[in-house]
């Protein structure tokens, strides 16, 4: 399922995971998520762009955790983070981080309304659109896009990383 | 139908009918069970696999009746479930390979070398035919008959014709041409062959007298599933070593409770050593392959070359047995092509005429050796190094070592061999076998000396799964050395330490100038020990590439089993992949090679030392 054709399509409509971050609610789409998970300890690994927080043990996995703040800009977490929610998007897993989860909720493709293009590229490309549901507006995340252009941005964010940092 | 019951003329309508049945081909019966097709290509294979081996032991030792036994069973096996299989093709095409080796066994036929080349045409078609049945169950088409499979059946057919005019000798005695007088081969005195010859003494009934299959005692286990027991067993240890380090355990004075945790743990560790060791298999089939392949190369070069295997129980990891099949090719090849001199040479220099060449495998600490040994003529140092700088690979000016000089033949685009043959010597395959070695973490030497012979040898550890590693610790973050590149860890003192301008950093150890790279300047990790006399350097690396890492403290030895770190992360320079540590979380383990380079690059200069001060 490519978001771009559901956008089209007006398909948008589903359930959806949300969680809190920097104050926000983000949401996810359920099929997307395998597990949420407490926090645990990162390993961090070196060389690599700083919204790849590091690596962690997943039942015998190793797999990257990815800090959304990082990746968006936001200033850091003032308290610790309380959990990591585990997505799968095409065969691989990332666990991004959250301050903490709020609701599954079903949201109609009728409550979400097209990203307002703010000219930095951040809602029109990484969000699939704002969802309102009990009055309040969840910033739904094409996670999809969000990962892939991680990977993109990290591998060539690496070689110019290397010294000074 | 037996071909010797048949006079001329029957045998030649005979052989017309058989090759026209042959020559269409066939495909795969609809109503075939697949998983029973898979299960009888598996067996095949295995079977064939082990006539191959007794055929070329009947080489050494023609009157080895249970070889003969073997390979008659083999084929007929392969005969009796094609059959039933509705694989008719195959099954006449075994047929008649079991004819043939009946012949022999009922001692009609001598094994002669006409018989053995005939033989073993016969196994490779049953192997080429069992690929054709493979692909076809894939992909529905009809079943590609081996090449040259109907020449081979006009051979089987009419084998006295065949052996006469190969020259060989067909039969025992002269007498025996006559092939129905089987009291008269019966006569000659042959008293071990008595049992079986009394058994099979009547050709009609030679499809009966295939003897016991032995028992199969293994079962067949997909390798996925095998991978996923051996990861749910290491996350069972890593759990029951973070219950055993649990602080309310242990400061508690739960003794009792302690001593239960720890029969566990002691419980856990054998399952895991058991479950690891499932993925071992021997290197006997990859040895019996190449013992094929030496026979055939000193045939085509004719040279008489005697292959002698040891160790061949010698277990290794599955994926490795796989990735070395193809460097031992290149390096048996060689080694017969290259290495051991024509019969006549070997005269002239008072060898024996049939050239040696000894492989063995064994066991030594955490790594298997395989060593290779030919007693030819040596590596020609002069020529190799002519060869290289006449090719450009090094300049003229460089004054090398012995070993050096041998390393030259590994580098791409070499070949020494004056001529160069269909076999060997196109410059390809010794590069190519020291990377397919150098990716399983393997490693080959070369010991040579002229006239006596060539060593090869590769060094391989145990299984790719698990490293022997140092972890070590800077600042609050842990990192695992491999074992195998570490020479020696020591805190040093002041005066071993310089400073080479403008952001140089050297150790001196034992009159060699070692260049320091600090591991948390390439790794950017905050509050490590900055004075290398109050840190460890470990001396890592290989030959001229040799460092010395500069970290905290040497936290102890752990076996660990590699992982890769996920895709987002991608490729990390300095870094081959994680582990789950015994506390459950992830160490990073170093991939010093490409960390030299890292350091070389500047990475990790003085420099940004005291820019970060």
């Amino acid at each position: 399922m490519t978001p771009v054709a559901d956008r089209a399509a007006g398909s948008l409509g589903g359930k959806y995971l949300t969680f809190f971050l920097a104050g926000e609610e983000y949401g996810i789409a359920i099929l997307l998520v395998q597990k949420i998970i407490s926090s645990m300890p990162v390993t961090r690994v070196p060389r690599t762009p700083p919204f790849i927080r590091g690596v962690i043990n997943l039942r015998g996995k190793v797999i990257p955790v990815v800090d959304l703040r990082e990746k968006f800009g936001l200033p850091p977490a003032v308290e610790p983070e309380q959990v990591m929610i585990v997505v799968q998007v095409s065969g691989v897993q990332v666990a991004v981080v959250a301050d903490r989860v709020s609701e599954v909720a079903s949201i109609s493709a009728a409550d979400i309304d097209p990203t307002p293009d703010f000219g930095d590229g951040f809602g029109t490309e990484l969000l699939l659109g704002l969802g309102k549901s009990n009055g309040r507006l969840r910033l739904l995340l094409d996670i999809e896009r969000v990962l892939s252009s991680e990977t993109a941005t990290a591998l060539t964010l690496t070689p110019a990383l290397a010294p000074g940092d | 139908m037996i071909p010797s019951q048949l006079t001329l003329t029957q045998a030649g309508a005979a052989i017309d009918a058989a090759i026209t049945a042959a020559s269409d081909s066939g495909r795969i019966p609809d109503d075939a069970d697949h998983s029973l097709l898979g299960d009888f290509i598996a067996e095949s294979r295995e079977s064939i696999a082990g006539a191959e081996s007794a055929l070329l032991s009947l080489e050494g030792n023609p009157d080895d009746l249970e070889a003969i036994n073997t390979v008659f069973r083999a084929f007929h096996t392969v005969k009796g479930t094609a059959g039933f299989l509705g694989l008719d093709r195959l099954a006449d095409f075994a047929h008649h390979a079991e004819s043939l080796l009946s012949r022999v066994r009922d001692r009609e036929l001598a094994y002669s070398q006409g018989v053995a080349d005939l033989s073993l045409r016969a196994s490779d078609a049953l192997s080429q035919f069992l690929d054709a049945i493979e692909r076809s169950a894939l992909t529905h088409e009809i079943i590609a008959l081996p090449t040259g499979l109907a020449a081979l059946m006009r051979d089987l057919l009419d084998v006295d014709a065949v052996l006469l005019q190969s020259g060989t000798a067909a039969t025992p005695a002269p007498h025996a041409t006559i092939p129905h007088d089987v009291s008269e081969s019966d006569a000659t005195p042959l008293a071990v062959l008595a049992p079986i010859g009394a058994a099979a003494a009547r050709p009609g009934m030679t499809g009966r007298a295939a003897g016991k299959p032995e028992p199969d005692l293994s079962v067949r286990v997909r390798t996925d599933r095998l991978d996923r027991l051996i990861d749910m067993v290491g996350e069972l240890v890593i759990a029951q070593s973070m219950i055993a380090a649990e602080t309310a355990l242990a400061g508690a004075g739960q003794h009792e409770l302690m001593k239960k945790v720890s029969h566990a743990g002691k419980i856990m560790r054998e399952l895991q050593g058991l479950s690891m060791s499932m993925r071992m298999v021997p290197l006997r089939s990859t040895f019996q392959k190449l013992t094929r392949l030496v026979r055939d190369v000193a045939l085509r070069a004719g040279k008489v070359v005697e292959l002698v295997t040891v160790g061949d129980d010698t277990e290794l990891d599955r994926n490795m047995v796989d990735a070395i099949a193809d460097p031992l090719v290149h390096m048996v090849r060689n080694a017969v092509d290259h290495g051991v001199e024509s019969p006549d040479d070997r005269a002239r220099v008072g060898k024996p005429r049939a050239g040696r060449l000894q492989l063995e495998a064994f066991q030594q600490g955490g790594s298997v050796i395989i060593e290779l040994r030919d007693d030819g003529r040596g590596l020609n140092r002069d020529r190799i190094l002519a060869k290289a700088i006449e090719k450009g690979l090094i300049t003229g000016t460089h004054s090398l070592s012995e070993s050096e000089i041998n390393a030259l033949i590994f580098l791409p685009g070499f070949s020494t061999a004056e001529a160069l043959t269909d076999i060997s010597g196109r410059g390809v395959g010794m590069d190519v076998a020291r990377r397919n070695v150098e990716s399983i973490r393997g490693r080959i030497d070369i010991e040579s000396e002229s006239g006596k012979g060539t060593t090869f040898q590769i060094r391989l550890p145990l299984t790719l799964a698990v490293t022997d590693g140092m972890l070590v610790r800077v600042a609050d973050e842990r990192y695992i050395v491999p074992l195998t590149s570490i020479s020696v860890s020591l805190r040093p003192t002041a005066e071993m330490l310089s400073t080479i301008p403008p952001h140089g950093e050297v150790v001196m150890l034992r009159g060699e100038v070692l260049p320091i790279v600090r591991l948390h300047c390439l790794f950017g990790i905050d509050g490590a020990v900055t004075d290398p006399a109050a840190a460890i350097l470990m001396i890592v690396g290989e030959g001229e590439h040799r460092v010395a890492l500069l970290v905290d403290q040497l936290l102890g030895q752990q076996q660990v089993v590699a992982k890769a770190l996920g895709e987002s992360v991608g490729e990390v320079a300095g870094i081959s992949g994680g582990a789950i540590l015994s506390d459950g979380r992830v160490g990073l383990i170093v991939d010093v090679a490409q960390l030299t380079l890292l350091a070389r690059s500047g990475a990790a200069s003085l420099r940004r030392i005291a820019h970060a001060a």
